[in-house]
């Protein structure tokens, strides 16, 4: 499931962070990765600017891994290939 | 005069989303009746959340001539109405030798933001090159104690105290301390905010604390707060001149307690409010059985109720089991800088009136928030001495601990 989409998430999950990107993979917990709240709002702002999608409340609240982020993602931009998205700013 | 002098409240005044006077406001805490609805003053269509707790049917120019609502914005002619029918309602004379020993104080997390929020629109989406020429002191946060002030003519200390959602707790609190010392012989304080501007709705959007429905306190199904608006006043005297004059008094301040987490900017802790709650309990010289009512933080979050409820546990123990506890939020929203006011007011009139108002909007129990919370309907009931609780984000804690009048 290495593609467009997940490259992406990992890549704006190790900005926001401030971690390198290969201690993170799809089965990484955001709270392994020591994302407290107020990371993770930060985090799903950047996700939302990034995709240009909008992320419900219950939807965040419902997400624990990078998976979710990523299988989120894919449901509201309806598969789209994030690769015709911009990349992240690094 | 020094030591410790008892403090009543002799003068209630308040607007919000339940009504523009005192009668209006407790009628619709006495039914359990929400003023939450459909968000009018801004275009919620980019917004994720679209309820909240505005004023309704609100003129400025009913209330303030038009050369003077230009120096006026919102959060300050709530703080001004406000403390108009207060001082109106306590009676207090103000003569030019008690004005200069009255003490105004003010709390207000955002000031003047909607004005500010404006003028910015039209600096930078209008390219206007010009504010209005009297942003700075519309927006100013102590613009409400000052206008105050500035229309009763009282020239002792006067002041604005800004801790984000305890503001107007800390803000009566210090009021009540002057009182009760001599520093001060009367105070006019509370709290007033004006949060409904689109920018500062896409600011707590983004926080992720706003629910979509309704504020529904200690409920399971709880998905967070509702913003409200508006402003309350308390006028404070020294219990004795107070019933020298003949003064109607509600009920007495008895106690403030204050503390901080240290802990995290946005997640509650639950020692820092309990240390509040007990501080309070201690400098009212009351012991914890003799609260009989609360009045809640109870935004509505899913962080808040569960620690709330863990510190009043931790605090009152098996005393518990016989303490409602109410969130008043659940009708008025949660109006920041104002809420502790608007939630003193409710406290006051609950030991006056001998009802506690209940939680609106309640559906199920949690068993995280194990509180008798009065769902629904308003509780008779008599009771001796109550607190008001107010924790703000920073972790900055403030309760007031209030106690019924005799004589």
């Amino acid at each position: 499931m290495s593609d467009g989409v997940t490259e992406k998430v990992l890549a704006i999950v190790a900005l926001v962070k401030r971690i390198p990107r290969e201690k993170i993979s799809l089965d990484s917990a955001l709270q392994e990765l020591g994302l407290d709240s107020l990371d993770t709002i930060v985090l799903l702002s950047e996700l939302e600017d990034q995709f240009k999608i909008s992320i419900s409340d219950d939807e965040a609240r419902a997400i624990r891994s990078v998976r979710d982020i990523v299988e989120g993602i894919r449901r509201l931009t309806g598969n789209l290939s994030a690769d015709s998205a911009a990349a992240p700013a690094d | 005069m020094s030591g410790r002098r008892r403090v009543a409240v002799t003068g209630l005044g308040v607007i919000c989303a339940l009504g523009h006077n005192l009668a209006e406001f407790w009628a619709a805490l006495r039914e359990g009746r929400s003023g939450i609805a459909p968000i009018h003053s801004v275009d919620v269509s980019k917004l994720r959340f679209q309820n909240g707790a505005e004023v309704r049917g609100y003129d400025p120019g009913a209330h303030f001539e038009p050369e003077r609502t230009g120096l006026l914005d919102r959060f300050a002619q709530f703080a001004l109405l406000a403390a108009r029918e207060a001082l109106l309602d306590s009676g207090l004379m103000l003569s030019p030798e008690l004005g200069e020993r009255t003490a105004v104080v003010c709390g207000s997390c955002l000031g003047g933001q909607t004005t500010q929020d404006a003028g910015f629109v039209e600096l930078y989406r209008q390219d206007r090159g010009r504010v209005h020429p009297l942003s700075i002191p519309r927006i100013m946060a102590n613009a409400g104690a000052c206008q105050i002030s500035m229309e009763f003519g009282t020239t002792g200390p006067a002041f604005t105290v800004s801790t984000a959602c305890s503001s107007a707790n800390h803000a009566i609190g210090h009021a009540f301390r002057m009182v009760r010392s001599g520093e001060a012989e009367a105070a006019v304080a509370g709290g007033s905010e004006a949060p409904f501007s689109f920018g500062l709705l896409k600011a707590w959007e983004a926080m992720r604390v706003i629910a979509p429905d309704t504020c529904r306190p200690f409920s399971r199904d709880r998905r967070g707060m509702i913003l409200g608006e508006g402003g309350a006043m308390l006028v404070l005297e020294p219990f004795e001149a107070a019933r020298a004059r003949g003064a109607k008094i509600y009920a007495e301040i008895a106690g403030f307690g204050m503390s901080s987490d240290a802990h995290h900017i946005t997640q509650p802790s639950v020692e820092g409010p309990a240390r509040a709650m007990r501080a309070a309990l201690s400098d009212a010289q009351i012991c914890p059985e003799q609260i009989g009512y609360i009045n809640a933080h109870g935004t509505g979050t899913p962080g808040n109720d569960p620690a709330e409820t863990s510190a009043i546990r931790e605090v009152f123990g098996a005393h518990v089991g016989r303490l409602p506890v109410s969130s008043t939020k659940s009708m008025h929203g949660h109006a920041l800088g104002a809420a502790g006011a608007l939630e003193a007011v409710a406290t006051v009139m609950a030991l006056r009136e001998h009802i506690l108002p209940p939680t609106a909007n309640f559906t199920e129990p949690d068993p995280e928030c194990d509180l008798d919370v009065i769902p629904h309907r308003a509780r008779a009931a008599e009771v001796e001495c109550a607190l008001s609780n107010s924790f703000a984000f920073g972790g900055l804690n403030a309760v007031l601990a209030f106690r019924a009048y005799s004589a």
